[in-house]
């Protein structure tokens, strides 16, 4: 049990694991050949366990609404919304248009699921007026950096920034969308990096725990 | 100690057979330049060589030919070249005699060997004939054109194009693995030995609580790991969070939800959970639904999710893993909702959402930290030690390589720059 549960599958990973750190070493044809045959198969996992998915997604909601639990409501409209997208797919045989004529797929596609997605896109928005309006409750001294630089920002990219800046600090020879220009490009691009630097290091090692065995726990236990 | 010279000594023997092995081929001798003669109007010739194209996979060649003093603004160079016998010359590149040097080559010193007094010209040869198969025999000529028109044409060469078997040119990253690697061995077998001081992580150190918080008041923990699959670094390290955090769940007798965008995740994730629920020994509170398929789409993923934390009322919600600009959709929702939240990603231009609209954020690395952490197994903590080491090797690496780079430019040792600029350079 302990072979096929553990030692088969850790075999799989570094094999794996070595072979594709190997292939970035290696430009040799084979090599490419390699990696396009294992990006294949996992092409072809990923549309089987889809299936797995959409079983997992109507089992659930089929049994909310059996026990008509909290909202069983919505669950019906995981089944509506699925229906109204592939009874039309089947009917206009996967095509969106037919010759110059939209097909029932392309219809709910164009006005339901383009519109939807948004609707959803355009809540943004609202979201970042109120995440920001959150942010600029000065309670420290970082949060007050914050503000000034989102202030600068702001009133950068607005005609009437420029306007007040003139007016106010023009006396110093500096325009505030060249202050932008700066804030953007030193302090935020050097903060950045320094993320980008440690992601990079933490991958690297998090990578090595996995391909050497060190993390095991997606294998569960013994 | 012993270690240290290892790696030194390593380094150093990579670095001195880096021009052995970065020799071209036999029988490709070095182009001589040939005195021209100055302003000549008589056709001239060039010292033409083609070559396979080093450290790659085989679909371009090398040309070299030395620059001609004769040379003037006026001057300009057609390469043609051809996959048959006879005929079927195809025009591969055109270019003024100021262009394509030997220093333009974008290789680093230990590859390459180019300088200012010869062309040279990677030619590519799956742009011209599609899919350039190996082994073919290609015909390469040069024309020299003056004011547009062609005086002289080079004699006719030919070359294979084939796949190499070594990055030469990634030698450096290489050894910065080989050291990275050596470190990480050593860090394990350190931990096995002794303890290690790890520092406290506030995010992480509040799991607790918010767990806590979802007990006393009876209701679920949203455990949402994201839009990525299986491949990022990100969703395995969610997926590790994740075991420790419903562990918890079940050691607390509360209730997890997580639901998924890819099935691959979903089903590595129900193992986790189930896993998890047998180690806190509370196998009978496992359920099947815990782990549920959402969507594979990223607004209705949202859009679903953000529907659940608003009818359910969370006490907690951990966002783990590769989020894209859902990560606001759902964040702000779970903040409108009271929920106490947790959120880790290594997307950097999503971290200022996260910042703003939860209580903990996990940067970058201290998501992949974060299960180790949880954990507190010895052999896991010793990783993170090795991430503090590479990151110690990055900031001297950038402080040394500021200070010699700014010394060459003052002293116009360009020499000195170009070397540390290849030894730092990602190819």
């Amino acid at each position: 049990m302990k072979l096929i549960k553990k030692q088969i599958p850790f075999a799989i990973v570094f094999v794996f694991g070595m072979l594709t750190l190997v292939s970035y070493y290696v430009p040799h044809p084979r090599s490419v050949a390699f990696l396009d045959t294992v990006s294949q198969w996992e092409n072809i996992v990923s549309s089987f366990a889809f299936l797995l998915g959409l079983f997992s997604l109507f089992y659930t909601h089929y049994a909310k609404i059996k026990r008509k639990g909290d909202g069983w409501g919505y669950s019906l409209f995981v089944f509506v919304g699925f229906l109204a997208v592939v009874v039309p797919a089947v009917i206009s045989h996967g095509r969106q248009m037919s010759g110059a004529d939209m097909t029932p797929l392309g219809w709910s596609f164009r006005y339901i699921y383009n519109t939807l997605l948004a609707t959803m896109f355009a809540v943004l928005a609202f979201y970042i007026v109120s995440t920001a309006y959150r942010s600029f409750r000065i309670k420290s001294m970082q949060a007050m950096v914050l503000f000034v630089a989102a202030l600068i920002l702001i009133l950068g990219r607005v005609p009437i920034g420029e306007i007040l800046w003139s007016k106010v600090l023009g006396w110093t020879g500096h325009s505030l969308s060249g202050l932008m220009n700066w804030i953007v490009d030193v302090p935020s691009v050097a903060g950045k990096r320094g993320i980008m630097i440690g992601i990079a290091v933490g991958a690297v090692v998090t990578s090595l725990k996995i391909v050497f065995g060190i993390e095991r726990q997606y294998l569960g236990k013994d | 100690m012993k270690n240290n010279r290892l790696v030194c000594a390593l380094f150093a023997f990579l670095l001195a057979a880096a021009p052995v092995l970065a020799a071209r081929p036999a029988g490709h001798a070095k182009p001589v330049s040939k005195p021209a003669a100055k302003a000549s109007p008589a056709p001239r010739t060039v010292g033409l060589t083609a070559e396979d194209m080093p450290y790659d996979v085989g679909g371009a060649l090398l040309l070299r030919w030395p620059v001609n003093p004769a040379d003037d603004s006026g001057t300009s160079y057609r390469v043609y070249v051809s996959s048959r016998g006879k005929g079927g010359w195809l025009q591969g590149a055109e270019f003024p005699a100021s262009a394509n040097k030997g220093t333009d080559i974008d290789l680093p010193f230990w590859a390459w060997d180019g300088s200012a007094s010869e062309h040279a010209l990677r030619l590519d040869l799956n742009g011209l004939f599609g899919d350039a198969s190996p082994g073919t025999v290609y015909r390469v000529k040069v024309s020299v054109l003056q004011n547009g028109t062609e005086v002289s044409e080079s004699e006719v060469k030919t070359a294979r194009a084939y796949g190499n078997w070594f990055r030469l040119d990634r030698l450096n990253n290489l050894v910065m693995l080989i050291i990275i690697v050596i470190v990480f061995f050593v860090a394990v077998s350190h931990a096995k030995r002794k303890g290690l001081f790890i520092r406290r992580i506030a995010g992480l150190d509040a799991i607790d609580e918010a767990i806590g918080r979802a007990t006393e008041m009876g209701k679920p923990i949203y455990y949402v790991p994201g839009i990525g699959d299986m491949t990022l670094v990100s969703t395995i390290a969610s997926t590790f969070i994740l075991g420790e955090v419903s562990k918890k769940v079940a050691q607390y007798d509360s209730f997890i939800k997580v639901p998924h965008y890819d099935p691959i995740v979903m089903t590595v994730c129900k193992e986790v959970v189930k896993q998890s629920y047998l180690e806190a020994g509370r196998p009978d509170s496992y359920r099947d639904d815990i782990n549920q398929f959402i969507s594979q789409d990223q607004f209705s993923y949202a859009a679903s999710i953000d529907g659940m934390i608003t009818r359910e009322k969370p006490a907690a919600c951990f966002f783990m893993g590769y989020f894209m600009a859902e990560s606001l959709l759902l964040s702000e929702v779970g903040a409108a909702s009271g929920a106490i939240q947790i959120a880790g990603t290594d997307i950097e231009y999503q971290l200022p959402f996260f910042f703003t609209s939860c209580d903990y954020t996990l940067i970058g690395e201290e998501l992949y930290a974060a299960g180790a952490y949880l954990s507190k197994e010895p052999m896991l903590l010793s990783a993170l030690k090795v991430q503090d080491f590479g990151k110690l090797v990055v900031m001297l690496g950038v402080s040394i390589g500021l200070a010699l780079v700014l010394l060459g430019q003052w002293q116009h040792w360009h020499s000195l720059v170009n070397f540390v600029t290849d030894i730092f350079k990602a190819n």
